[in-house]
């Protein structure tokens, strides 16, 4: 069973119970655990597993409890949280190691099952609990143990991360420069979690002055911490509001930390730092604006030269789109033909439509379409790449989703910069040698699409080869390639501008006195 | 050399004409979804030891749900679970194509329909007698009208069809198609002119040209008095005809 086998590679086999009613409810709590895993997986939200410091007092088994029954489970982190209960209000000598030793028993419990029970944690009332654990002048172990269980608590469903609202100001405390390192560090992971959830808890953080501590937490050259503000940061100013964008490319020192850890952070830090561009240049125009005019331009590219690591590959590529997209001044000024810079820039790209990875191909395109967009030299300057072969063989084979990318790169690159009103003007060399190459068919193909925005940009380019293909080849071509058929489609069709654009191509193209010409002999 | 005649472009068809823009998407937008995922899956595959089949699997199970599409056609409102199997649904339910024509039709409904009002002499014969003949197009509205254009305003004003809509819409056959009708035509023209002299032929000639103008003007006359053998029929059977790929010739 697929639910089962994703979890169960290292599982024994559970003790059978009685009878088949066991096994039925075993296999529809293996399918809840399939979506359920499904949706935490690609949730934006990290579980803590391992100790901050790295040496953990238990080692880290592989089997992580999976066998566990829940019921089990849950058992011991009510009594857990109870005893934690007791601890905190034990008055007497040893007070501290009875409160610490509850919450690393509670901290065990959250962090090695492939399902913490968090529910039952905040059933049983950890979390106000935890927030005493939070008080100022608390020993260090406590605050570490006890952010950790915050951090995986939020780690899970909404409402479970909801939960922590009344941790977040002494969360946010706890992130100054008078914190010790791990402390900070595992509160700004849990903060990142908070973040994670959605627009209001992190509309919340930003309101209790969340960014400017974590931000001054990405300044340091390297360390663990480093990488976990940047994560948090990026959590934190996804928007979709833009200010919290805006204000931490304002924090003094931010942009050129940015720079500096594109430059020569490890991998991983990088990947972080690079996860916060994105969200800067998609987000604010103040943001992309200052990018552009630093490094970072120079520096994505060298590093998207340099890896091979896919993780760090999808941010950079995604942060220079993001600047070519938004910024005009990209194109214009900096990403000028002749420059060393933008052969390098070609070079990328030309790295990534070659790559197996679907996201690298798709985005690739994406970008080469937003350059083939400027200037007649842009266009000309990615015609003579060696981006066209590629983009060629794309059209024919790859998935639709990129192939509609590399439809809007061959199309921006046959017409001109539109100026005023007027139609646009054609790049005939290149439009004829384009078709020439057989890039017809896929865009007649993108016609027969369900997807309007395809079928759309199928019949814009059909109508560029109509009017422009010289020696009014250009219904000929379309009609050999099954032109006429898929556009006489959208008679049937719900959408009325599509149906009145390939009604008014095939009216005007392929009227009466269509081909009457051929008998002329 | 086609005759194409160069009209002042901007806003003539009303054609959006392909116009180089940068494209510029939000963070959230689903453009970025495949990315995101992978962002997050890679990120706990460590964690959790995700196999590369794990991760395949996982990442179409998100990419499907957002991919789900139905049938643009009119009236079908088909669910389709992604963007590949539409080609396959257009082409065993929308491709009903005329016998006699080679018109396409996306149901069976409508090609009975064409196949009436277009074909069929005996449909051409109760109009002229002034039953109410053209059906509504819509299934389920059962109104019937007297003439095409009465129907065609029924759509519009009822239907919300657009007023350029035209069921009966002039055909693209092919190339062979387009050949082997002029000819009929030029042949038919020197055949009434060749006999418009003889006396006797006469009767004959006002028959033929008769029934030649109760067939629409680009379908092929279907009737002969024994001047040339046809395989035309008068009365075509309401049949349906599917088929995969696209049609090039007149079907026999």
């Amino acid at each position: 069973m697929a639910e089962d086998g994703l979890a169960s590679h290292k599982r024994d086999p559970i003790k059978s119970s009685v009878g088949s009613v066991a096994a039925q409810k075993r296999r529809q709590n293996a399918v809840a655990v399939g979506k359920e895993r499904r949706e935490s997986l690609v949730r934006a939200k990290r579980l803590c597993r391992v100790g901050i410091s790295g040496d953990s007092d238990i080692p880290l088994d592989s089997d992580m409890m999976i066998d566990e029954e829940q019921s089990i489970l849950e058992a011991q982190t009510l009594s857990a949280v109870e005893e934690l209960k007791s601890a905190i209000a034990f008055q007497g000598k040893g007070a501290m190691q009875k409160k610490v030793g509850a919450l690393r028993e509670l901290r065990r419990l959250l962090s090695r099952s492939e399902f913490p029970p968090v529910e039952a944690a905040l059933k049983a009332g950890a979390v106000p609990l935890l927030v005493q654990c939070l008080s100022f002048g608390s020993p260090d172990e406590q605050l570490l143990e006890a952010a950790w269980c915050l951090t995986n608590i939020a780690a899970g469903k909404p409402e479970e991360t909801k939960a922590l609202l009344p941790a977040l100001p002494l969360l946010i405390a706890h992130l100054g420069e008078k914190s010790s390192l791990p402390v900070a560090e595992q509160c700004a992971w849990a903060l990142g979690n908070v973040a994670g959830e959605g627009e209001d808890l992190r509309n919340v953080l930003l309101a209790q002055g969340a960014l400017l501590p974590i931000a001054r937490m990405m300044l340091p050259n390297k360390g663990s911490t480093v990488r976990t503000a940047a994560w948090a940061l990026s959590n934190l100013i996804k928007g979709p509001d833009s200010k919290a964008a805006t204000e931490l490319i304002r924090v003094d020192g931010v942009l050129d930390a940015i720079c500096r850890h594109l430059r020569k952070a490890d991998e991983e830090l990088a990947t972080e730092v690079a996860w916060v561009v994105v969200y800067l240049s998609a987000l604010s125009n103040f943001a992309t604006n200052m990018l552009v005019k630093s490094d970072v331009l120079q520096l994505l590219i060298q590093r998207l030269a340099t890896s091979n690591s896919l993780q760090l590959l999808i941010p950079l590529l995604r942060s220079l789109g993001n600047l070519i997209a938004g910024d005009s001044h990209t194109i214009s000024a900096i990403l000028i033909p002749g420059r060393e810079i933008t052969d390098n820039i070609i070079e990328v790209l030309v790295k990534c439509l070659k790559s197996e990875h679907r996201v690298l191909k798709k985005e690739a395109a994406w970008v080469l379409s937003n350059i083939a967009a400027g200037s007649v030299e842009h266009k000309q300057f990615v015609y003579s790449s060696e981006a066209v072969p590629l983009l060629l063989r794309l059209l024919s084979t790859a998935p639709f989703d990129i192939r509609k990318e590399v439809a809007y790169v061959l199309g921006n690159l046959c017409v001109a910069p539109a100026e005023g009103n007027g139609k646009p003007d054609l790049i005939l060399e290149h439009l004829v040698p384009l078709v020439g190459r057989g890039c017809l068919p896929a865009f007649i193909d993108l016609v027969r699409s369900v997807d309007t925005e395809a079928a759309r940009l199928g019949l814009q380019f059909i109508e560029l080869v109509l009017r422009g293909m010289p020696n009014g080849e250009g219904p000929k071509l379309v009609e050999q390639e099954d032109g006429i058929e898929a556009m006489e489609r959208f008679q049937f069709h719900e959408n009325e501008d599509l149906r009145n654009m390939a009604n008014g191509l095939v009216d005007r193209y392929f009227g009466e006195d269509y081909g009457l010409d051929e008998l002329a002999d | 050399m086609a005759m194409v005649v160069d009209v002042d472009a901007k806003g003539e068809l009303g054609f959006p004409y392909w116009t180089p823009v940068r494209r510029r998407f939000s963070p959230d937008s689903p453009f970025f979804s495949c990315g995101n995922i992978e962002r997050e899956l890679l990120a706990k595959q460590v964690a959790l030891d995700l196999t590369e089949d794990d991760k395949h699997q996982l990442q179409n199970l998100v990419d499907q749900d957002g991919r789900e599409v139905f049938c643009p056609i009119v009236g079908c409102g088909a669910h389709l679970t992604c963007l590949e199997n539409f080609e396959d649904h257009y082409n065993t339910r929308h491709t009903a194509s005329c016998s006699v024509c080679s018109r396409v039709y996306p149901t069976a409904r409508l090609l009975s329909i064409h196949v009436s009002e277009a074909h069929d002499s005996f449909f051409e014969a109760k109009v002229a007698r002034g039953y109410a003949m053209y059906e509504c197009l819509v299934e389920g509205c059962a109104l019937k009208f007297k003439n095409y254009k009465s129907r065609q305003q029924h759509l519009v004003d009822k239907h919300k069809f657009p007023s350029a809509f035209e069921f009966f819409k002039k055909a693209h056959p092919s190339k062979k198609a387009r050949q082997k009708h002029q000819r009929r035509l030029a042949i038919r023209k020197r055949e009434e002119t060749s006999t418009k002299m003889e006396v006797e032929g006469e009767t004959i000639d006002g028959l033929i040209s008769a029934v030649s103008r109760l067939s629409t003007s680009d379908s092929p006359p279907s009737v002969s008095f024994g001047r040339r053998h046809t395989r035309g029929l008068m009365f075509v059977p309401r049949t349906v005809q599917r088929e995969n790929s696209s049609h090039s010739g007149t079907k026999r």
